[in-house]
């Protein structure tokens, strides 16, 4: 335990702290203060921007509400679209907009490619599975799991083997969900590793990549754990959502239940750096216990 | 049993029933992943003209997945009324087919020889149907259930409210309700999905979706989507469920997946009807979808549609109050495109009415299918043509929480207004009591959540 | 299930993981100017993230495990309490409920209406720090009272089916204290100097004693009492009803505070404005009166020796009287407080945080506080300058000789990335170590959930001294004092928050 101050001194400032509010007229002060002085207003600090219909505030349509106060309850209680009112059955103009121009950031993630740069920022070399192309990736999963001949021998002669972290960073289903939490999620998972004393092998970008492609790698480089941070299939909240998968010795034939997964990664979801910074207490746990997945008591 | 077809100026010989089966689908994505379907166009057709000779005895003693290994089967097997089957064992599927068109053919004839056929019998006849067959034959069926209320009469589509949130934040669920009670939607059910899986989380939805109804006296019902066994365990301490809810599979090892069996199904029915807040007799909600035994690898090398069928098959069994397919949600490696879309919706809807199923259909899509919003419009009338018995109701088609897209609580009212169809009786008389809808159109304040408020 | 998995085939659930659950025992005792009491309830622990999240629990259910009957609080003289003797019935308590103070997590003593002064609260937290559980401490206040009676008497959840405000007045001997809910918020507090032991009687209606707190209503209002003098029933009578209107026109809004009777009732600063009230319960010990006969003489109504029972009638209605509030029955009366206290003050920190298990419990953390606005985490140096004043204000209201000498409460890191939260422990490290050399603690509470991430990041600048405590999801603000319990599971930190000053707004809320 750390020293403990005097509990003489601390009822003195708990009593002095208690006086103090409990004298009337200071009382009012103190009340009338936090009334004038509300939180300051983080938005006003921010740099005025054109307004976006993707990024615009939600407000509620609906002309004469039975209860205009309880409608902005509603709509700050859930990301929901909701009190978009109608024109006929069907919904406004602009909301209609709205929902189209999220589904087009959605379909371009899929489609979309990460920045070499940003690649090359944290010093991560490429190989490819055998998805082909787009079409082929979404319609067949299993050729993401397979590393190509290529790519295998680049993993070869370009990492350490047998590393303890082995960490794979792949598009997946979102290459915006990469460009989005890289720079978070990367640095802040490099941290908890050094905070927990574990070491990592030579990181790589792995295009094309489906989750399972864990194991083949598993095989080629036998680390003790291994992450994937891949993009997740896109909504319509976020097309920019990461997961982090992890999983004690990966291997082939190893089964969904053995990994386990940290999802929904993004600045309006599980702040990126926070989880970065758990992936090192997982993996910790992990190697401590030498399971991962169900098995795995966090 | 013949197995082989002369067209296109060859002969196309298929090794056995399951190959025929498969390679006379339509084309779908899942089926090429799983390396049966049809090499081309024309082995396609080849498939389809022997399995339209094949006769309904040849499908029942050529079981695809033998009974004796696989209990989704016995159930199906168990269930086959010998008299009706004995009448209609020489048909030939291409018979079925003309028999079901035909107009002499209604609702009572359908029910009747129902109860002689397999799953398989029936996913084989769907495959010789184009979409308008479909939804032709579908609309001539008629199956109604009642758990609070009557669906699935003719002339209603009702709606389940869906109101997703993703932290399952109870205000959060509740305004979203709000907003589909006051578009009229929620007749179907008030089901929502958590993403808390934990028995606290279920009664907590379950106890507050009961207030509200109660509150407005809402003739509906509630239903919480969580594994069976923790709606069991959510029930056990006294959470208020109308209805119990479990995703199917149409092979025990793809049930064995969802950490299910049919041992658990027969405890979960029997604790819905002890202890369950229904009124019944129909106390269950299924869900199924095309491809989820492949993505279990739990297929036996089945086609994606014949193993739906035998979702039905099995949920029969429980006399359920609704079922449906949700049936873009999987993926595109299972349905590529609107076009695989809209085929399995219409085939789930048929094959599940013609197994006297009460029918909806979750008219969804993912982000990384090539589908969009239109092509939901498409299918949504469809289904309304083909009598669909509910659709899925989410604030502006986009749920949050799940994050796909469905149909919306728009949607809906739209349909209704536009294919001259009700909310379910009972539930109208209540729209009309809140003033939300007359002469079963919405009204001006149809639309403003805060009238719950 | 689960959403948004890169590869997922059914909208429909996996088996449940099996989640255990965890409970914690929490105590609430409550010493006032007449009564004193204790219960003891179980709190539960629950996972409220979902299995694909970032781990996070909260207290999903509050149980009512014991509650004492009501004792006369023991007084040496006067208002002066007797500690040893509250000390012997909390020990049989302890005994009648099952416990030993040792399971104590978490909870409260609160000291309540006039008994609430120094030497009082003194003597109890001694008492309490050195032979009860580590965690049970002392608090006190009439806005907090005020709030926790509310919450006890269920008036927060009323407030959250009504579209106006609700008010719970706790009515006790020495005290009124109102506290508003507004759509399940804490709208403010109002404290009357209204009470059943104000006014002293015998049985033949011979005044004992007048609280020199209510001198100045009286006084404004003509009413002479004198003690060792006879009142009449009906002037008792009046002068309960006058009160009764005083405080609830003050209220109902129908009086202004300038209104000079209604000046002299209040004790501290009226609420303004006042909420429109649809609801008013009444709890307290007041509030349970309510539900006896109504006295129809001196006799009856001196049973207690005060006017307690005629206050209550009058109050009943008086309250009765406004077309536009319902008078609502509380959950709870006389132990409205004390439960409040028992079962809501605990809180759980979030469960992906940064400490060293050793260092807790830490008792009576004052906080400071620093908000960022997402600008300033873009510039070093205006948010050094920011750090290093804080730190500085910070040494010299709390002193630096406490390791930590308080925990300072970060809020407006909702948008902070790895380069944010590496620019603000630079900030924090640098100043914290100018303004504290040699000190070996540093603790910080975040209301965003970024402990795990800022606490790594501030051990690898402090190395191995300062030690470094930093949870998050806990909103505290500058004026509030906190307990950090020991960790459940390593993982998470119940807190009790005790503010001593009411704050405005400060509820989190879902979503």
């Amino acid at each position: 335990m750390n020293p403990v101050i005097p509990i003489d001194q601390l009822v003195d400032r708990v009593m002095a702290e208690l006086e103090r509010k409990l004298a009337p007229s200071n009382a009012a002060t103190a009340q009338t203060a936090k009334t004038a002085n509300p939180m300051p207003d983080i938005a006003a600090a921010l740099p005025e921007v054109a307004e976006s219909i993707t990024d615009g505030e939600r407000i509620a349509h609906v002309p004469d509400p039975k209860w205009e106060e309880g409608l902005g309850e509603l709509l700050a209680s859930t990301p929901a679209r909701i009190g978009v009112w109608r024109c006929g059955t069907r919904p406004l103009t602009k909301e209609v907009l709205r929902f189209r121009c999220d589904h087009a950031a959605a379909i371009d993630s899929v489609y979309g490619t990460v920045d070499s740069s940003l690649l090359d920022e944290f010093g991560l070399f490429t190989v490819e599975t055998r998805f082909g192309n787009t079409e082929n990736y979404l319609k067949r999963p299993d050729m993401g799991r397979i590393v190509t001949d290529e790519g295998v021998e680049r993993i070869r002669s370009r990492c350490a083997a047998k590393p303890q972290v082995q960490v794979v960073v792949s598009d997946g289903l979102s290459a915006n969900a990469v460009e989005a939490n890289l720079r978070d999620v990367y640095p802040s998972l490099m941290d908890s590793l050094q905070a927990y004393g574990l070491s990592a092998g030579t990181p790589f970008f792995v295009r094309g990549g489906r989750v399972a492609v864990m194991d083949p790698i598993g095989d080629i480089l036998q680390p003790e754990v291994l992450v994937l941070l891949i993009g997740e299939r896109p909504g319509l909240v976020t097309s920019q959502s990461m997961s982090a998968y992890m999983c004690y010795r990966p291997r082939r034939g190893t089964v969904e239940s053995d990994r386990t997964v940290i999802s929904n990664i993004h600045r309006g979801g599980t702040p990126p750096v926070e989880a970065g910074a758990y992936i090192g207490t997982v993996l910790k746990k992990m190697l401590e216990q030498r399971t991962s997945g169900v098995n795995l008591e966090l | 049993m013949k197995l082989a077809a002369a067209a296109f100026g060859r002969t196309f010989q298929f090794k056995d029933l399951k190959e025929v089966m498969a390679k006379a689908n339509e084309e779908k994505s899942g089926d090429q992943l799983a390396g049966i379907a049809a090499e081309d166009a024309k082995e396609r057709m080849a498939a389809k003209l022997v399995l339209a000779d094949l006769t309904l005895g040849d499908i029942r003693e050529h079981p695809l997945l033998p009974p004796e290994t696989d209990e989704v089967s016995r159930v199906i097997e168990e269930a086959v009324n010998e008299k009706i089957f004995a009448e209609v064992r020489n048909w030939t599927v291409a018979e079925l087919r003309e028999y079901l068109l035909a107009q002499s053919t209604g609702n009572e004839e359908i029910r009747r020889i129902s109860r002689g056929l397999n799953s398989e019998m029936v996913a084989a006849v769907a495959k010789l149907m184009t979409n308008l067959d479909l939804v032709q034959a579908a609309s001539k069926i008629e199956v109604t259930t009642h758990c609070n209320i009557t669906i699935g009469q003719r002339g209603i589509l009702a709606g389940r409210a869906q109101p997703n949130h993703p932290t399952d934040s109870i205000p959060g669920m509740t305004a979203s309700l709000y907003e589909a009670l006051s578009y009229g939607i929620g007749d179907a059910v008030i089901g929502i999905n958590p993403v808390i899986d934990s028995a606290d989380s279920v009664k907590a939805i379950l106890a507050t979706t009961k207030e509200i109804m109660d509150k407005w006296r809402i003739p509906t019902q509630n239903c919480v989507l969580a594994h069976i066994k923790t709606q069991m365990k959510a029930i056990r301490s006294g959470a208020p469920a109308d209805m119990v809810f479990q995703s199917l599979a149409g092979s025990q090892d793809g049930n064995a997946a969802f950490g299910i069996d049919v041992r658990l199904l027969d405890e979960a029915d029997e604790l819905i009807r002890r202890e369950g807040t229904g009124t019944g007799p129909n106390l269950w909600y299924f869900e199924t979808g095309q491809g989820s035994e492949l993505s279990a690898e739990a297929h036996h090398g089945i086609d994606q549609v014949t193993l739906e069928s035998r979702c039905y098959g099995l949920a029969r069994k429980y006399k359920p109050f609704i079922v449906n397919t949700v049936v873009g949600f999987i993926g595109p490696e299972y349905l590529y495109d609107s076009k695989q879309v809209i085929r399995a919706g219409l085939e789930d809807h048929f094959m599940g009415k013609l197994q006297q199923l009460p029918m909806g259909v979750d008219v969804c899509y993912t982000n990384h299918m090539k589908a969009d919003q239109n092509d939901m419009d498409n299918l949504a009338v469809l289904l309304a043509a083909a009598g669909v018995n509910y659709i899925i109701g989410v604030p502006m088609a986009d749920d949050c929480m799940l994050n796909y897209q469905s149909t919306s609580y728009h949607d809906i009212a739209t349909l209704r207004e536009t294919m001259r169809l009700r909310p379910a009786p009972a539930f109208e008389q209540w729209l009309e009591r809140m003033g939300i809808m007359e002469n079963g159109r919405l009204t001006k304040i149809a639309g403003d959540p805060t009238i719950f408020m | 299930m689960v959403r948004q998995t890169e590869e997922r085939v059914t909208k429909g659930t996996q088996p449940p993981a099996s989640a255990e659950d965890r409970w914690i025992t929490s105590v609430g005792i409550d010493i006032g100017t007449s009564t004193t009491k204790m219960i003891v309830s179980r709190l539960k622990l629950a996972r409220t993230s979902g299995a694909l999240s970032l781990p996070r629990y909260g207290i999903t259910e509050r149980l009512l495990a014991y509650q004492s009957p009501i004792y006369e609080t023991p007084l040496r003289t006067g208002d002066e309490v007797d500690a040893e003797r509250i000390w012997r019935i909390l020990e049989r308590e302890y005994e009648a409920a099952g416990i030993r103070p040792a399971e104590l997590k978490s909870g409260a003593v609160i000291i309540t209406g006039e008994t609430a002064n120094k030497k009082n609260a003194r003597q109890i937290l001694h008492l309490l720090a050195e032979r009860s559980g580590d965690f049970v401490v002392a608090t006190a206040g009439p806005d907090l009272e005020g709030l926790l009676a509310g919450k006890g008497a269920g008036a927060d959840d009323r407030s959250r089916a009504a579209r106006e405000a609700v008010a719970n007045i706790d009515v006790g001997g020495g005290t009124a204290n109102a506290a508003v809910f507004r759509r399940g918020k804490p709208a403010g507090t109002v404290t009357f100097h209204v009470g059943g032991r104000l006014i002293r009687l015998d049985a033949f209606g011979t005044v004992e004693g007048v609280s020199p707190s209510l001198r100045p209503w009286l006084n404004a209002c003509g009413y002479r009492l004198e003690p060792g003098r006879k009142a009449s029933f009906d002037l008792l009578q009046e002068l309960c009803l006058a009160m009764s209107r005083d405080m609830l026109d003050c209220l109902a809004g129908k009086a202004a505070a300038s209104r000079e009777s209604v000046a002299a009732l209040l004790l501290g600063a009226p609420l303004e404005p006042m909420p429109v009230l649809e609801e008013w319960t009444i709890s307290g010990g007041i509030g349970q009166l309510m539900d006896s006969p109504k006295p129809s003489n001196v006799e009856e109504a001196a049973v207690h020796g005060d006017i307690g029972p005629l206050l209550a009638h009058s109050l009943k209605e008086q309250a009765g009287s406004y077309p536009a509030i319902r008078l609502g029955r509380p959950a709870q009366t006389v132990r409205a407080t004390v439960i409040g206290a028992g079962m809501q003050t605990t809180e759980i920190s979030g469960a992906t945080v940064f400490l060293d298990a050793g260092l807790l419990p830490i008792r009576n953390l004052p906080v400071m506080k620093v908000d960022l606005a997402p600008a300033m985490l873009q510039r070093s140096e205006s948010l050094e300058d920011l750090l290093e004043r804080t730190m500085r204000e910070g040494a010299s209201l709390f002193g630096s000789e406490a390791s930590p000498p308080f925990a300072l409460a970060i809020s407006g890191l909702q948008q902070a990335g790895y380069a944010e939260i590496q620019r603000l422990a630079e900030a924090i490290a640098g100043s914290y170590k100018r303004s504290f050399p040699g000190n070996r603690v540093f603790a910080a509470i975040c209301g965003e959930d970024v402990a795990k991430a800022l606490g790594q990041a501030l051990e690898r600048r402090f190395g191995p001294s300062p030690k470094v405590i930093c949870i998050d999801q806990i909103r505290v603000d500058l004026g509030d004092y906190v307990d950090l319990g020991e960790p459940i599971s390593g993982t998470m930190v119940p807190v009790v928050v005790k503010t001593l000053a009411f704050h405005r707004g400060e509820e989190v809320t879902d979503g």
